[in-house]
């Protein structure tokens, strides 16, 4: 199946890892990307706070660079990135003085054609017996706590994908690799990482919640699917442990990071030498790195 | 105590977001549900259910005053939760594209000084530039050196560039980015 691909800001930098590990894991499930042409910022949440016409215009027109390349579905694997896509698309389709709008704003009038997808959405369309197909190495003796964040299932009328307050997805592709998940009712919890450069306490306080939460459930890892939570559980995970007096010590992995381990890729292959946090204390007794 | 007088300009704040989002802020009962889930309410001085009600009363000057929308995080749990079908939110973000044209006093002003530079460097370079984003940030909250150590280890490890990139496309994002300014001047003109 072909995709168009909209890697957006975060991809390119410090989520760089997450590009690398999605490549080879598409590359292995026979998905085809193609990067969008030229395309720009999504606008994220700064144009939503200062103009509902910016933050629906942005998102359409790297739609409308998909649609003109012929492509009906399009992948964002950052969540801020797809829930603005996606917002988009609704808003084209319902409101109809705002499409008339962005109509005039642009010399080629989307038509809506582009439906937007999460990997994860991909993976599981294709099916767990594809993914177990796939898998060389077990994840055997791995314990994690799978953590979607704020926007992949919220608001359910936009997001339509899995679990609004208990989302599966990941953790059953977890357990297709044969690794085992924790219960735990921080999933879907806000880490707070629009804040991050601003009033960096209150990112403080939720995302250590989330590392405490997810150590005391006896998780040895915490798997995610946003390059923002990521940089945020990982990056600030020093600081948070200062600020709270705790030791964590919890590597961060991408979904795809530790698919593509299990496909059998090399450790290089899926970025894991980006991780802050190094992984090998968890994944090296396990044959995995 | 405040003093709330009620007259027939009480609604007008409640229709210019209805028309502005098509949200009805009436429908609102005071559940609070959507402040028992807000994972920033414990920061905010007007929480989103009083947020709520203030729009129904009226009370712009004292939501403009709280803060609230600019420590809202943007999580979409409250719109999730509301038993009236309430997207808050766009509410919240119906009330931030407002604070352009009212003029009341802001206790968080850094907030939409971010959202400016974020979007000055997307209409500059098409794409978002990480570090220049932290370090424009920080001189405008007059802490040059604020999360040097969380940057450092990410520097190194080649996750953040030290130069823009810009994209191809930025010529169009410009010129649509332009024709958005013209139209919203022209409509706060008439
Ligand atoms: S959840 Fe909805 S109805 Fe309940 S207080 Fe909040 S806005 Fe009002
Ligand atoms: S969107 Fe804003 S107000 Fe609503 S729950 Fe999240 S932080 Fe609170």
């Amino acid at each position: 199946m072909r995709y168009a691909y909209y890697p957006g800001c975060s991809l390119s930098s410090s989520g760089i890892e997450f590009h690398l590990s999605f490549q080879y894991v598409a590359r292995a499930l026979g998905i085809e990307l193609v990067e969008v042409k030229d395309w720009v910022c999504c606008g994220a949440s700064s144009a939503h706070a200062t103009s509902h016409l910016l933050s629906i215009a942005l998102p359409v027109l790297n739609l409308s660079h998909a649609e003109k390349e012929g492509f009906d579905r399009l992948i964002a694997p950052c969540l801020a990135c797809l829930s603005r896509f996606k917002a988009a698309n609704v808003e084209m389709k319902s409101n109809d003085p705002l499409r008339k709008k962005i109509h005039e704003l642009f010399d080629y009038p989307y038509q809506g054609k582009v439906r937007v997808y999460h990997p994860l959405e991909v993976f599981l369309e294709l099916g767990l017996d594809q993914i177990r197909a796939r898998v060389k190495k077990k994840l055997k003796g791995l314990r994690v706590a799978c953590y979607y964040g704020c926007v992949l299932t919220r608001p359910p009328k936009i997001a339509q994908f899995d679990d609004v307050e208990n989302p599966q997805s990941m953790d059953s592709i977890i357990q297709a690799l044969g690794g085992e998940t924790i219960d735990w009712s921080y999933k879907t919890e806000c880490c707070g990482v629009s804040m991050t450069l601003t009033f960096s306490d209150i990112v403080l306080k939720l995302s250590n919640e989330i590392l405490r939460e997810a150590k005391e459930g006896g998780a040895s890892a915490i798997i995610v699917c946003c390059p923002l939570c990521q940089a945020n559980l990982d990056g600030r995970q020093r600081q948070i442990e200062e600020t709270y007096h705790a030791r964590y010590g919890l590597p961060i992995l991408y979904i795809t990071q530790i698919m593509g381990l299990s496909f059998g890729a090399y450790p290089k292959e899926v970025g894991l030498e980006k991780l802050i946090t190094s992984p090998k204390e968890v994944l090296g007794p396990l044959g995995l790195m | 105590m405040m003093n709330i007088v009620l007259s027939r300009d009480t609604l007008n704040l409640v229709h210019q977001l209805q028309r502005m989002t098509g949200e009805n802020v009436m429908l609102c009962y005071q559940c609070k549900k959507c402040t028992l889930g807000c994972p920033s309410a414990y920061r905010m001085r007007m929480k989103p259910h009083e947020l709520m009600r203030a729009i129904q009363l009226g009370q712009e000057e004292e939501i403009y005053w709280s803060g609230t929308i600019w420590i809202c995080l943007s999580c979409e749990t409250c719109n999730t939760r509301c038993p009236q079908g309430i997207n808050i939110l766009r509410v919240i973000d119906g009330l931030r594209e407002r604070s352009k044209e009212v003029n009341y006093y802001n206790p968080y002003p850094v907030i939409p000084a971010f959202h400016r530079i974020f979007l000055s460097l997307v209409e500059r370079f098409g794409r978002i530039y990480e570090l220049g984003l932290a370090v424009l940030i920080n001189l405008r909250m007059l802490s040059p050196f604020k999360d040097m150590d969380m940057a450092y280890p990410m520097f190194i490890r080649g996750k953040m560039k030290p130069l823009p990139h810009r994209s191809q496309g930025v010529k169009e994002l410009q010129q649509v980015m332009e024709r958005i300014r013209k139209l919203e001047e022209s409509k706060l003109e008439n």
